[in-house]
């Protein structure tokens, strides 16, 4: 069996035995909690309209899915390094290739529990409405590619830097700003500024996603623009990942 | 030769690390790799596993390129490193199953077993490595850098945190490969007592180069000349005639403090001084071993 596939294996189980982990599942979970009880019954009041609590769920799991990746990303190399796990590892006959991808595939598991845990809460709020499994597609296609994406950067980030901490710290500014247009509004995203940071940010092209399709009940067609974004910072934040692993220094 | 280090040269950060290493063993050899904390000895470790590429000088590790062939060589050696971290929330079998698994060479949980009690670690296989004690993660260590079974045991510091049982039972298991499998071990210690029970070969670094190098006799008989001894003699001198090259230094109640002149095999004098009627009912070396050859080789480094 590939050695990738074992290290990504370890990865995975650190995420579901490993208390740290489970610590953060738990955590996500509470806030999802929180936040569909408010929606709700802002929708039982008729104060928000069904799809647009659908669209802000498929929002916050996408941001605390990303807040998670990055939270693993920077402690994936780093972290290993402070805890001296990361010698051994680099003295089996593993390549720097295998570790990334291992890692890649620690992340990827991390999401798919997050965007598993998230689905009740998306059935909680949308099953009243009509663009549920619309909602779970593109949350499965545009959240995927978003969230692995601040995964692979603060992964990248972790193999530069030598602490967990100022990679940790660089990744959440990052993701903080990146993650703005979910706390700008609809307004200040129409100004020049917001229209040129809505085109080249992958927050916002998920975003704008959602909006078309859950909202504005638009076909895929309408998305492609917007999926190329995504998917060009997942390219982008692998290749960052991948060379960092391969350079980095003892 | 399974390993063969030539004037190392390496920089790092502009500033020179290593600036002259040299090493030479071959199967079977237990080396002991001795140095001042800072001298040079893990950034050589790194060179050897291939994991920093050296400056200038030879480097061969059995036989390759440790660089360029870094991943054939992983999988012939075995690493205990001076950092050596685990999942602590990993079981120990079940970590040794991991680890093997890294290697293609999956080991099932008997294996592990066996594997976990010949380094003194059984009957705990299931619990967290996070519970264990500092000497039992070193254990653990030394089974996860015998999993390939090496043909070349790189140890920094492997009976850090053992009780004097475990570093004896360490010993042993290092012993029994070295001699039975002709596994060649470096071993990079602060403990002249290991190198004493188990080197066959020596080597001494000093801000980044070898000061000396040898096997580890051949280094000692260069030190006899300068042996002092302590000989425990419940009668007066004044009452025997020593034999040449034997001279009491100084005397305290039974004991004298005796200095052995020229290159003469101390076996030799022993057993004229026994002739000689004299009851000598101890011998003590002092001076002349282990610790008087690193200080002597680190002093002198350091004093340039």
């Amino acid at each position: 069996m590939n050695p990738a596939w074992w290290i990504a294996r370890k990865e995975s189980g650190e995420i579901l035995v490993n208390g740290r982990g489970l610590a953060w599942l738990f955590a996500l979970t509470v806030i999802m909690s929180v936040l569909s009880l408010l929606l709700v019954s802002n929708t039982e009041l008729s104060l928000l309209d069904n799809a647009q609590v659908v669209y802000m769920v498929m929002g916050t799991i996408t941001a605390l899915g990303a807040l998670f990746a990055v939270v693993l990303g920077a402690d994936a190399v780093a972290g290993e390094r402070e805890r001296g796990s990361l010698m051994p590892l680099l003295l089996t006959s593993v390549t720097p290739s295998e570790i990334v991808s291992g890692k890649m595939g620690g992340q990827a598991a991390g999401w798919t529990v997050m965007y598993l845990l998230g689905l009740p809460y998306l059935w909680a709020v949308g099953s009243s409405g009509q663009n549920l499994l619309q909602a779970i597609a593109y949350l499965a296609l545009f959240g995927t590619l978003t969230v692995l994406g601040f995964g692979f950067f603060a992964l990248g980030l972790s193999a530069r830097f030598k602490s967990v901490r100022t990679a940790l710290l660089t990744s959440l500014i990052t993701w903080m700003l990146l993650a703005s247009p979910l706390l700008l509004g609809p307004s200040l995203r129409q100004s020049t500024v917001g229209k040129g940071f809505d085109a080249a940010n992958p927050f916002s092209a998920s975003l704008n996603a959602f909006d078309s399709v859950v909202i504005d009940s638009q076909p895929f067609a309408m998305q492609t623009g917007r999926l190329a974004v995504a998917l060009a910072w997942l390219v982008l934040t692998a290749w960052y990942a991948v060379r960092s692993v391969r350079k980095m220094e003892l | 030769m399974i390993v063969e280090i030539r004037d190392l040269r390496l920089v790092l950060g502009g500033r020179p690390v290593l600036n002259g290493v040299d090493l030479t063993m071959r199967a079977g050899d237990i080396y002991g790799f001795l140095g001042p904390n800072g001298a040079g000895k893990s950034t050589t470790i790194s060179v050897l596993a291939g994991l920093r590429p050296p400056a200038s000088g030879k480097v061969e590790v059995l036989g390759r390129d440790p660089v360029a062939e870094r991943t054939w060589i992983h999988r012939r050696i075995g690493v205990l490193s001076e950092q050596s971290g685990f999942y602590e929330w990993m079981a120990a079998a079940e970590y040794l199953k991991w680890f093997s698994g890294l290697s293609g060479k999956r080991i099932e949980e008997a294996e592990a077993t066996l594997r976990l009690r010949r380094v003194g670690l059984d009957g705990r296989n299931r619990a967290p490595i996070g519970t264990y004690s500092r000497g039992m993660k070193q254990r653990l260590g030394l089974a996860r850098a015998l999993l390939n079974d090496p043909e070349l045991l790189i140890l920094d510091e492997p009976t850090n945190g053992l009780d004097p049982r475990g570093r004896r039972e360490i010993h042993d298991v290092l012993l029994e490969m070295s001699v039975n499998d002709g596994v060649g071990i470096l071993l990079c210690t602060h403990l002249l007592d290991d190198v004493d029970r188990l080197c066959t070969h020596l080597g001494i670094l000093s801000r980044g180069k070898t000061v000396m190098e040898g096997p580890v006799d051949d280094l000692l008989a260069g030190q006899r000349a300068a042996a002092r001894y302590r000989l425990r003699v419940p009668i007066p001198e004044s009452a025997v005639n020593l034999p040449a090259g034997v001279r009491v230094a100084s005397r305290s109640g039974e004991w004298w403090h005796v200095e052995l002149s020229g290159a003469g095999d101390p076996a030799t004098a022993w057993r004229e001084l026994l002739d000689s009627g004299l009851r000598v009912e101890e011998i003590h070396q002092e001076g002349g071993g282990l610790e008087e050859l690193y200080l002597a080789a680190t002093e002198t480094r350091e004093a340039v």
